[in-house]
C-alpha cells in the first residue's frame, strides 16, 4: 500500500525551490499532497463492482455448472455431467449451428456495406456529414427498437415489406414472414446488416482518415486506378482496423438474442433459436441452472477462441509481407 | 493537387455522380425506413393492422400517443426506463472518473493488476454469465428491482467508462496538477476545481454511453425483472405484443416503439462529437 510515490517526488522537487519556504507548514500538515492510499481508494468502488457482478458470478457459474443446480431446492456434484449433456444435446447443437449460420450470413455484408458506406462518407463533400450522421442513427436506435418496428412491417397483408415486395411485383404481399424459420432468419439478416453496417463505417472511415493523402497522390501518379489504389494501399493499411470491426461484428451476431427473441420467440419451434436465446430458455424457463450455466461457460470459450482466432490471424499477417511500414 | 488534366477532370465529375447516386440511396435505404416507423405511430391500429387503402392511410392521429400516457403500466415503463438509464449514466460517470483519476494519476503496488482485471472483463460477455449473475442478484435481493438493474447496467458500462477515462486524465500535462497541490488543493478539490474543465469531454463520453446501452437494453431486464411495475419500456412494449394489456394494440406498440426511439436520436445528434470520442478511444483498445 505504498501511495502516490509519483506525486511525492514531484513535490518535494517543488517544494525545495526558493518558494517552499514560504509556506513550509502545508507538506507537514499533508494537506498539500494526497493522502496515503488515495490511489486505490478511488479505484476501489469501480474494482468492487466489476468484482460483485462480473468475477464472481463467472467463480460462481464455473462452480454451478458442475452440480445439477435447480432454482429451488437441494443439489449435489455431478461432475462435467453437464458438459458432456450439453455437448451431446441435440437441441443446444442445433443453437450453436444456426447462430453460426446466422453470424456466417451476416458477417460479410456487414464489412461490405460498411466499406462501401465509409467510402462513400469518408471525404468531405456536401452533404457527407449529414449522411455519416444518418447512416449511424440504426446502430445507435439499436435491434431491440427496430425489432418491434419490423414486428409491424412483416405483417401479412399490412406490412411495408410485404406491400412493397407486392408494389415490385416480387411477392403477393401475403408473406406471413415470421411463421417461417428460412424467410425469419433472411429478414433478421437484412434488418442487422441494415442496422449494424453504420458501426463498421465509422470504424473503417476513421482508419481511413488516418492514411496520408500523399500515399493516394504518389500512386495516382504511376497511373493506378481508383481499385487498385484501394486493393493496394487502403485494405493493407486498414487491416488492424478491418479486423477489429470483424470482431465486433462476430461477437455482436454470436451473442444474437433481442431480435430473435422479439420477432420470433426463436419459433416455429426452435427453428430459430440462437445460443442466448436456448441458454435462456434453459435457465429462465426449463429452470435448468446447472446445465445452463454449462452451456454459459462453453459460449464464453467459444467466444473467446473467436477473438483469439482472428487477433491470430492479425499478428500472423502482420510479420509477413511487408506491407506494414506506412502504418501510423 | 497542380494541374488537373482533361482526364481527371472527367474522372471526378464521374466521381461526382457516383457520389451524388450514393447518397440518393442511401437516405432512400436509411432514412425513409425511420421515417415511415415515425409516421407509422400516427396511424390508428385500425390502419396499421389493414391493407393500406388510399382512403385511410393519411389519416393520422394523436390518439397512440395519448393511449401511450393513459395506459398505466407503458407510462410507468417509460419511467423505468429513464430512471434507470439517468442513474446508470450518471453513477457510470462518477465511478468511472474516480477510478480513471486514480489508475492514470497514481502510483500504487496491483494498480496494473487491477486495471487489467477491469479489461479482462470487457471481454466477459454478460449475456453468457446471466445465470450466475440472476442468483447473484437473487441473493443480495436485487432482482425485481431497479437499483439491481441500475447496478448492473453500471458494472456493463464500467470498463469502457473506466478506459476513457483514464485516457482523459493522462493527457492532463503535470504541471497543472503541481500548481494545484501548491494551491493546497486536496483531492477532491483537484478533482472538481482544478481538473474537472478538461475531463468533462470524457465525462460526456462516458455518460452518453451509459445512458445509451441501459435506456432499452433487453436481456438483462428480461431476466431481472418479473414484477410488472418495475418493467422498462422494452419489456413493456413486448407486453403490448403479445397482447398482455388486453388486445394487441400495433397503434400502441408503434407509437412505444417511436418513444424508445427519440431520446437516442436526439442524444447521439447533439452530442455526435462525444460519441466519436468514444468510438475512437475504444477502437485503440487492443
Amino acid at each position: 500500500m505504498t501511495a502516490v510515490t509519483t506525486h511525492r517526488e514531484r513535490l518535494v522537487q517543488t517544494s525545495s525551490r526558493p518558494s517552499s519556504s514560504a509556506r513550509p507548514q502545508r507538506g507537514r500538515r499533508g494537506s498539500i499532497t494526497h493522502p496515503r492510499g488515495t490511489g486505490i481508494a478511488l479505484v476501489l468502488p469501480a474494482v468492487v463492482f466489476v468484482a460483485v457482478f462480473v468475477l464472481v458470478p463467472l467463480l460462481v457459474a464455473i462452480y454451478i455448472s458442475l452440480t445439477d443446480f435447480p432454482l429451488i431446492g437441494s443439489y449435489r456434484f455431478i461432475g462435467l455431467s453437464n458438459y458432456i449433456s450439453a455437448l451431446t444435446d441435440p437441441a443446444f447443437g442445433h443453437a450453436l449451428l444456426y447462430t453460426l449460420i446466422y453470424t456466417a450470413i451476416v458477417t460479410l455484408p456487414i464489412l461490405v456495406l460498411g466499406y462501401v458506406l465509409a467510402v462513400l462518407v469518408r471525404r468531405r463533400r456536401k452533404g457527407s456529414t449529414l449522411l455519416r450522421t444518418l447512416l449511424f442513427i440504426p446502430y445507435v436506435v439499436g435491434l431491440t427498437t427496430l425489432s418491434f418496428f419490423l414486428v409491424l412491417e412483416a405483417q401479412p397483408g399490412s406490412g411495408a415489406v410485404n406491400i412493397v415486395l407486392r408494389a415490385l411485383h416480387i411477392t403477393d404481399g401475403q408473406t406471413a414472414w415470421l411463421v417461417s424459420g428460412p424467410l425469419a432468419t433472411g429478414l433478421i439478416c437484412v434488418l442487422v446488416v441494415w442496422a449494424v453496417s453504420g458501426l463498421t463505417m465509422v470504424l473503417l472511415m476513421s482508419g481511413m482518415q488516418g492514411i496520408p493523402a500523399d500515399v493516394y497522390e504518389s500512386a495516382a501518379m504511376d497511373g493506378a486506378t481508383w481499385w487498385q489504389a484501394e486493393r493496394r494501399i487502403t485494405i493493407p493499411m486498414l487491416r488492424r482496423t478491418i479486423v477489429l470491426s470483424l470482431i465486433i461484428s462476430v461477437i455482436g451476431s454470436f451473442l444474437a438474442f433481442n431480435q430473435f427473441f422479439i420477432l420470433t420467440a426463436g419459433g416455429p419451434g426452435t427453428a430459430t433459436t440462437t445460443a442466448v436465446l436456448h441458454i435462456y430458455n434453459k435457465a429462465f424457463v426449463q429452470l435448468q441452472l446447472g446445465a445452463a450455466s454449462a452451456e454459459s461457460i462453453l459460449l464464453i470459450i467459444v467466444t473467446g477462441l473467436i477473438t483469439a482466432v482472428q487477433f491470430w490471424l492479425l499478428r500472423e499477417r502482420d510479420t509477413g509481407a511487408g506491407t506494414t511500414e506506412a502504418q501510423r | 493537387m497542380t494541374g488537373i488534366t482533361v482526364s481527371g477532370r472527367r474522372e471526378s465529375h464521374a466521381k461526382v455522380a457516383l457520389y451524388a447516386t450514393g447518397f440518393v440511396l442511401s437516405v432512400i435505404v436509411f432514412a425513409v425506413p425511420l421515417l415511415f416507423a415515425l409516421f407509422r405511430s400516427f396511424q390508428p391500429a385500425t390502419v396499421i393492422q389493414a391493407a393500406p387503402s388510399a382512403a385511410t392511410f393519411l389519416h393520422l392521429t394523436w390518439q397512440n400517443f395519448a393511449h401511450l400516457a393513459t395506459e398505466a403500466h407503458l407510462g410507468a415503463s417509460i419511467f423505468n426506463s429513464a430512471l434507470v438509464a439517468v442513474v446508470t449514466a450518471l453513477l457510470t460517470a462518477l465511478l468511472s472518473t474516480l477510478a480513471g483519476y486514480g489508475f492514470a494519476k497514481f502510483r500504487f503496488r496491483i494498480s496494473n493488476w487491477l486495471f487489467a482485471l477491469i479489461v479482462v472483463t470487457m471481454m466477459v460477455p454478460f449475456q453468457a454469465i446471466l445465470t450466475p449473475l440472476y442468483l447473484q442478484l437473487n441473493a443480495m435481493h436485487l432482482t425485481n428491482s431497479r437499483l439491481g438493474l441500475i447496478l448492473f447496467y453500471t458494472t456493463v458500462n464500467l470498463p469502457f467508462g473506466v478506459f476513457v477515462m483514464r485516457n482523459a486524465f493522462e493527457s492532463i500535462p503535470a504541471e497543472l496538477e503541481d500548481s494545484g497541490f501548491v494551491d493546497g488543493a486536496g483531492t477532491t478539490r483537484m478533482l472538481i476545481s482544478v481538473l474537472r474543465p478538461l475531463i468533462v469531454p470524457g465525462i460526456a463520453t462516458t455518460a452518453l454511453y451509459a445512458f445509451l446501452a441501459s435506456w432499452t437494453e433487453f436481456l438483462g431486464a428480461l431476466t431481472f425483472l418479473t414484477n410488472a411495475h418495475l418493467y422498462t419500456l422494452p419489456l413493456a412494449l413486448v407486453n403490448v405484443q403479445q397482447g398482455a394489456y388486453g388486445q394487441i394494440d400495433f397503434g400502441l406498440l408503434a407509437a412505444g416503439a417511436v418513444v424508445a426511439m427519440i431520446p437516442c436520436i436526439v442524444l447521439y445528434v447533439a452530442l455526435q462529437r462525444f460519441y466519436v470520442a468514444g468510438l475512437a478511444s475504444g477502437a485503440v483498445k487492443g
